[in-house]
């Protein structure tokens, strides 16, 4: 809609759509909950063998060293022809954070089985007593001898159940003030003895999420990420890196053709009432494109679009479900139907995406958490 | 998010942002009720400045600038109160300079020794722009323009830019404030401006030709009013929410400064969500369409996002205000005023949004 590809981001468009399209198998197309590894992880291993998996990354490590637009163009064109959502905790999590605090020998041991595909990683932040307030968390890490001995309990941590290593948020000095200062950043082997992990199922029907026990882990203090005590700001340096990935207005695009579809089928395309609400739907849609081309283009100009582009991430996500609500509405009748429904267009589900837009508000910080981010570090309100 | 703009654009800003220094809400309050209601100096110093010429040609003596560089000035220009009609100067210029030989009327336009404005509006709701029930008929240079446009911006006003039908559609017209059968019936506004119905019977006009780039100059003239309009609502919405949060950050209730309070805090980012939303639409809108030629679609976005989102935000604001904000004594209620009215010129939220439900084809 903002954005225009330069002559050579064309072709390498052209050249990504080709390949997504003869090389992505039908059965992984358009599904709109995560595939298990099983059938998941043969597509990631493929998408690594051609050199893709890693768009951001540098090149030392394995990645495709892509500019930014490059790395637009391949979530546009990923979205575009349905790709199934990857594990990213590995891509887009600990890889760069690894790049950038950890030693030698971890970035030797870690970065190349995430190119590979060969381990997944998973979360380990939240905690039953710790959710937005997550500087309060307790899983306890003891420094005894040349390990450490992990004791808690984490929750909502994504794909844990299928997970070979966690990178996760451990409190080694319980007595610091503030909080934070008692936090590191550890890597667990999630194959270690004394981790129990229990898949939650989630109101979307998947089992994304789980919540994982450790009873006295013992971990090697190598695995120590950065120094002791300074694992808040190693978890927070790079916050800011993956929301403008999080934000591409593709996503939004696909779900107003998916309420235009069933608009279409249902017959509520030709209400008045609807067609003022799809209308002011799509109108937001144009203005988070207009959002994150702007992001976009002070990050190509490396001037920085500031904490202001937390913003996005609020609009964005709060927009998708105003769209999945429009869904539901649109489909009438069919709304509690627990699978895609088929039209004269083609089948829609409606459902699944509706349950599914529930989260983007509460993980990464909830809505509420970031407007009063905003309030303080934007606004320079008071506290 | 700041604006990725080139040194030539940020002077352009600070000079407009030195303009305004000499406006806003002491000299706007100086203004209502009166007639004209703003200053005719001040609109020749706008054009001494270039400003009412920006986005006309160099080749008929204008800046040849693009629509980044008319946002800039217009979101001042909102930020300001600023009760020159700049921005419906600039935009009329542009049409004016449309044809092969420019319309006699430009040069005076563009100095703003003269004032001309569009007169495109008819109903109060659901005008298809492009279908006027106002008729132009007769032979090239002694045309004559029957019809009733209404909500036009006729203050100190020399002429007309009026959208009419002919057989093979609209045209875009230029009709003299002192033509025969031409006249005007005002009715004062909340802000203490004008806006008037302007009656035609046989009026004689001049064809303004379109630019050839140009589906058709009433269209590309309603296009470019709707993005003026909502470049000039942004900048209202800044300035009103910058007055919001400094007064959120002074004032005390309960012991404590009432910026601390989550229930404003949050109430002050969903302004504040709104306003930026917006200034990234005007300006990727103005940085990816040429003024003769903005995206129908686009234009009726951003103009559906600014009028409802300015009402918003303003509304908002008199809320975080408390009672002070209700007086008249207090400036808040000026930009709330201010954003009744661009909201409601060339078509509502609600209107903009049907057409948009027409032009994006989001029926069946």
């Amino acid at each position: 809609m903002f954005r225009h590809d330069a002559p050579a981001e064309a072709e390498f468009r052209m050249e990504v759509r080709a390949w997504l399209e003869a090389n992505l198998p039908p059965a992984l197309r358009g599904r709109t909950t995560r595939p298990p590894p099983a059938e998941l992880m043969p597509w990631y291993h493929t998408l690594s063998r051609k050199g893709w998996i890693a768009p951001h990354w540098p090149r030392q490590y394995g990645g495709m060293g892509a500019t930014l637009n490059e790395q637009i163009i391949m979530t546009e064109e990923l979205a575009r022809v349905g790709a199934p959502h990857l594990p990213v905790q590995g891509l887009n999590h600990i890889g760069p954070i690894l790049m950038e605090f950890a030693t030698e020998a971890q970035k030797a041991q870690h970065l190349p089985p995430i190119i590979e595909g060969s381990v997944i990683w998973c979360q380990g932040y939240s905690e039953p007593g710790a959710g937005s307030d997550l500087a309060s968390l307790s899983t306890r890490a003891t420094l005894e001898g040349d390990c450490f001995v992990v004791k808690g309990h984490k929750i909502w941590t994504t794909w844990a159940h299928y997970s070979d290593w966690m990178f996760a948020l451990v409190r080694t000095d319980p007595q610091a003030q503030p909080r934070q200062a008692g936090i590191s950043f550890l890597l667990i082997d999630m194959h270690s003895p004394g981790i129990t992990v229990r898949p939650i199922k989630t109101i979307a029907g998947d089992d994304e999420f789980s919540e994982v026990f450790f009873d006295d882990v013992i971990v090697p203090a190598g695995n120590l990420v950065g120094k002791l005590h300074d694992g808040w700001r190693i978890a927070n340096a790079l916050l800011g890196h993956e929301r403008l990935g999080t934000s591409n207005p593709q996503f939004a695009l696909m779900a107003l053709d998916r309420i235009k579809t069933m608009a279409r089928a249902s017959g509520v395309i030709v209400d008045p009432a609807f067609q003022d609400r799809l209308a002011a739907a799509s109108i937001n849609v144009t203005a988070l494109a207009a959002l994150f081309s702007h992001a976009v283009e002070l990050t190509n100009s490396e001037q920085s679009p500031g904490p202001e582009s937390s913003i996005i991430k609020i609009f964005g996500s709060e927009l998708l479900q105003a769209l999945n609500e429009l869904l539901i509405e649109a489909a009438g009748g069919h709304a509690a139907a627990d699978r895609p429904i088929a039209t004269d267009f083609g089948e829609v589900d409606v459902a699944t995406p509706f349950l599914q837009a529930r989260r983007v508000t509460i993980y990464g910080g909830s809505s509420e958490i970031q407007r009063n981010v905003v309030a303080r570090r934007v606004l320079n309100l008071p506290n | 998010m700041d604006l990725h703009l080139t040194s030539e654009q940020t002077l352009l800003r600070d000079s407009a942002a030195k303009f305004i220094a000499a406006a806003g809400p002491k000299v706007a309050r100086g203004f209502r009720g009166q007639a004209p209601g703003f200053a005719p100096a001040r609109l020749r110093e706008s054009g001494e400045l270039g400003w009412l010429g920006m986005l006309v040609p160099d080749s008929a003596n204008g800046l040849g600038l693009g629509l980044t560089e008319l946002a800039l000035v217009l979101e001042q220009a909102g930020r300001g109160l600023v009760c020159e009609p700049i921005g419906l100067a600039a935009i009329s210029a542009v049409a004016l300079a449309q044809g092969r030989t420019p319309h006699p009327m430009l040069e005076r336009a563009m100095t703003g020794a003269a004032l001309v404005v569009p007169a495109l509006q008819e109903g109060a709701f659901g005008d298809d722009p492009l279908a006027p029930r106002t008729q132009v008929a007769g032979e090239s240079g002694a045309l004559r323009v029957t019809g009733t446009k209404t909500f036009v911006c006729a203050d100190g006003a020399d002429g007309f830019l009026v959208s009419a039908s002919a057989r093979d559609g609209p045209e875009l017209c230029y009709v003299a404030r002192n033509a025969p059968g031409c006249t005007l019936s005002a009715t004062q506004t909340v802000d203490g401006r004008k806006l008037s119905t302007l009656s035609l019977k046989d009026a004689p006009a001049d064809l303004v030709p379109s630019r050839q780039s140009s589906r058709n100059a009433v269209d590309a003239l309603h296009n470019l009013a709707l993005f003026a309009l909502s470049a000039e609502l942004l900048g209202v919405m800044e300035k009103a929410q910058e007055i919001t949060f400094d007064y959120l950050r002074i004032r005390k209730q309960f012991g404590k400064l009432i910026g601390s309070f989550q229930a404003l805090q949050h109430k002050a980012v969903d302004i504040y969500i709104k306003t930026e939303a917006l200034r990234s639409l005007v300006f990727q809108i103005a940085a990816n369409n040429d003024p003769y030629r903005i995206d129908p679609a686009l234009a009726a976005a951003a103009k559906a996002k600014a009028s409802e989102d300015a009402l918003t935000v303003t509304q908002a604001c008199i809320q975080l205000h408390g009672g002070i904000g209700f007086t008249d004594e207090h400036d808040i209620g000026l930009y709330l005023k201010r954003a009744m009215l661009l909201s409601s010129l060339f078509g509502n939220a609600a209107a903009q949004r049907r057409r948009y439900v027409a032009i994006a084809g989001l029926t069946a």
